[in-house]
């Protein structure tokens, strides 16, 4: 080759025309926070794509080491801010295994209500940015005016709209206030009859079906080799989802489906949100109906010191598989290392095989369908 | 806004000129502040609240600031939502420089602030966006509130409302200011004005003895009853395919050398039978039997591990653990499999902090997903990966020196937590 490649480009070259290189990003309304592309075009269509990471590299690994257990669930829901109240749990669970707590029956129910409608407000901003990305700038208005009611819940029973650090070892900060089941239930009617206007403005919609179908195809083969998870996965055709694989808090008791899809592309991406935002209003109207009124919503209170061994829990976020890994050195407050594997990091890394053969155009729509959050793949 | 700027000099001596100057500042603020478009930019938690407070519930249309724009061409306030890096600093300026004048600024939330939740031990967070270029407002919270931003936006209406063309708005410079030398300052100015507190607290105390000898508090603490919790047991989660104490067995009569944190006096088998049901295991293995570990649970048909969940690494005093861990999506067991590699101590002590101190091999090409996982070990603790295609820096810059999550990593810019 007469030429060098810039760093991260491997693919031979096949054409004669002339290739050239285009920058997306830091700063890009579509790369959905400080991301950077780097594409090697040929003519309209990508070749090859190389991202660049670490525009909101917060080291908070490093930070982790003189913080105490405790703080680090604050840090956790600067991760991934959509879905905090689920990195929360995530944190605490793998404390939990350490500590040897239990929860009580109606802890592990507030915390299923809240990790529902957590999940349910991670895929309608999905909703409102894919709509956006394609053009259609009303859906984001749809997708935030009932994540705008969700944020009201959780701000009822948390403090707080978006960070909201709530679950502790044992059980939650607070106890839920009673307005909070009938809040949900209102919400529950409400939203079943919305979804219904949601799907029919984007589902069957014409731009969305012609530039979505056969768009970013993600091969079964690709998505398990790459390490994708969540949704992301189940649309390629693998039916791996966490709450049913390794059933934690209490969602063994609870009777949803894991909707699976099998073209893996945006379009199925996209169908597969819709279908998981149905299954967990199902989960929420048993919880509903089972919440228990009377009993402890926490156990009893033990001091945060996590015996010397190393404590790995996963959960299943709206994004996909949410790992924490605590390394104790020494018996005491302070963790010696703790490590976060977050599901976006895998699907950016995947992007390269999506992409290859597809327009720019496409690669907003990709994107929007990998729904990534910047800073937890920096940390 | 050239012309506008001469209106008073040549306005202010002609007899009643300074009253058309002043129609002229109000049509001109009137205009300014009613239709400041922000730019869209946003890093981290605060974009999602910025995105809120224009949709339908909060409405920033009302103030007038509903056209969002992509490029910084259009814009005329530069929203800062969101922590800033080091590395994306350099592209801040450059935005700022892009948008037109008269341009505003609002940073928002606590990092842009200070640093917010990330002053203490941190190597890459800008403590603070008015090192970087001048801030009109200030928004505290973390991330504020939509209501919290419209006072910001009002604020800002306010001050436009303020400026003049006696007095136009006046263009700052892009600075690069370290916040070390601030930080020192403000700490020094806090202690001693703590020290001070302190000083007069105990002369009044000390007056307030001498003029009442016979006081005696009537304060009684009250103590609020503590609701009581039970003694919850936890129960080990669910758990599918084979147990800890088969994998272990099936894997150890391949690998011999296979064995688990040894605690005690524990034989390795007693100690896997004792875990929990819940906990994978994790295994130590050779540096040697590493590749040949992964390809055989990869491709034996009673493991199948054919997810890498991570690749991460533990620093210690003379050696790194480096966990690789995978999952069979099939069957749904995990293993964990931890690889000691000693530190290269032939090098000198002066430069062991900068150098690569360990290799092993690169497992890139049973999981392609690796790829990535093993830049970021690479980067973050000097493990050199033999074998693998693109070893390149990730999160930092390329000519950053040290590896941060080493134990002995120390950066100019870092403040140590006070404990």
């Amino acid at each position: 080759m007469s030429h060098q490649l810039p760093p991260g480009f491997r693919l031979e070259r096949k054409s004669n025309t002339e290739e050239f290189f285009i920058n997306m990003g830091p700063q890009h309304p579509s790369t959905h926070g400080a991301l950077r592309l780097t594409l090697r075009m040929d003519g309209e269509n990508i070749v090859e794509l190389v991202p660049h990471f670490g525009y909101i590299h917060r080291g908070m690994e490093k930070q982790a080491e003189s913080m105490s257990y405790l703080q680090y669930i604050a840090l956790s829901d600067r991760q991934d801010y959509l879905t905090a109240i689920q990195n929360n749990l995530g944190v605490v669970i793998a404390l939990e295994k350490g500590m040897n707590v239990g929860v009580p029956l109606r802890g592990e129910y507030i915390r299923v209500m809240l990790q529902e409608l957590g999940r349910i407000a991670s895929h309608l901003v999905f909703y409102g940015c894919f709509g956006g990305d394609l053009g259609g700038q009303t859906c984001l208005l749809f997708g935030f005016k009932e994540r705008e009611m969700i944020h009201d819940m959780l701000e009822e029973v948390t403090g707080s709209r978006l960070t909201t650090n709530f679950f502790r070892p044992g059980g939650s900060r607070y106890d839920v206030p009673d307005t909070f089941i009938p809040r949900v239930k209102a919400f529950l009617d409400h939203m079943e009859d919305t979804m219904k206007d949601y799907e029919r403005f984007l589902s069957k919609n014409i731009i969305v079906l012609e530039r979505s179908i056969g768009i970013g195809v993600l091969s079964k083969e690709d998505a398990i080799a790459y390490g994708c998870s969540g949704p992301v996965l189940r649309a390629s055709g693998v039916n791996f989802d966490v709450r049913r694989a390794n059933p934690y808090s209490i969602y063994d008791l609870f009777d949803f489906d894991v909707p699976v899809f099998h073209n893996g592309d945006c379009y199925d991406r996209y169908k597969i949100r819709i279908a998981e935002i149905h299954e967990s209003l199902k989960i929420l109207r048993q919880c509903v109906e089972k919440f228990p009124t009377e009993g402890p919503w926490r156990s009893k209170e033990k001091p945060v010191r996590l015996p010397v061994g190393r404590y790995y829990s996963e959960i299943e976020t709206a994004k996909g598989l949410y790992a924490t890994y605590v390394v104790a050195a020494t018996t005491g407050e302070k963790p010696y290392r703790i490590h976060t594997r977050g599901p976006s990091f895998p699907h950016i890394a995947a992007l390269n095989k999506m992409v290859q053969g597809h327009k720019i155009s496409d690669l907003v729509t990709i994107m929007a369908t990998l729904d990534p959050v910047i800073p937890e793949i920096d940390r | 806004m050239g012309i506008i700027n001469l209106a008073p000099k040549i306005l202010d001596p002609i007899p009643g000129g300074k009253y058309v100057v002043n129609a002229i500042d109000y049509v001109v603020n009137w205009a300014r502040a009613n239709s400041i478009w922000p730019l869209t930019y946003g890093t981290s938690c605060c974009a999602i609240e910025m995105m809120s407070s224009s949709m339908a519930r909060y409405d920033i249309a009302r103030f007038g600031s509903e056209v969002f724009r992509s490029s910084p061409r259009q814009a005329d306030l530069f929203i800062l939502a969101g922590t800033i890096t080091r590395r994306m600093a350099p592209a801040i300026q450059m935005l700022w420089e892009q948008i037109p004048g008269p341009k505003y600024v609002i940073a928002m939330g606590a990092c842009t602030i200070s640093g917010g939740p990330f002053i203490y031990d941190n190597y890459s967070v800008v403590r603070g966006a008015q090192n970087l270029i001048p801030v009109d407002v200030f928004v505290p919270g973390c991330p504020p509130r939509p209501e919290a931003l419209f006072h910001g936006l009002l604020t800002l209406r306010e001050k436009i409302l303020k400026e003049t063309c006696r007095n136009p708005w006046h263009e700052g410079e892009p600075k690069d200011v370290s916040t070390m030398d601030r930080y020192r300052e403000a700490a020094k100015t806090w202690a001693a004005l703590e020290e001070m507190k302190d000083e007069q607290m105990a002369e009044a105390r000390a007056k307030f003895k001498e003029e009442n000898p016979d006081y005696k508090s009537t304060f009684k603490p009250v103590r609020v009853k503590k609701e009581e919790f039970p003694v919850v047991e936890r129960v080990p989660f669910k758990r599918l395919g084979l147990t800890q104490v088969e994998l272990f067995q099936k894997l150890r009569a391949k690998f011999p050398n296979v064995t688990v944190h040894t605690r005690g006096e524990d034989t390795p088998e007693d100690l896997v039978a004792k875990m929990p049901a819940d906990c994978p295991l994790e295994v130590m293995l050779e540096k040697e039997d590493y590749l040949n570990v992964v390809e055989f649970v990869k491709n034996d048909p009673e493991f199948k591990m054919d997810y890498l969940i991570d690749v991460t690494a533990i620093d210690y005093d003379d050696h790194f653990d480096m966990v690789t861990m995978l999952r069979s999506l099939e069957i749904g067991h995990k293993i964990f499999l931890c690889v000691q590699l000693k530190k290269d101590f032939s090098i000198d002590e002066e430069k062991r902090p900068t150098s690569l101190l360990a290799k092993v091999p690169s497992i890139t090409k049973f999981y392609p997903g690796a790829e990535v996982k093993e830049r970021e070990v690479y980067e973050m603790f000097g493990i050199n990966f033999e074998g693998h295609p693109d070893l390149r820096h990730i999160f930092l810059d390329k000519d950053f020196v040290g590896f941060p999550l080493r134990k002995d990593f120390t950066h100019p810019e870092m403040i140590r937590r006070p404990i």
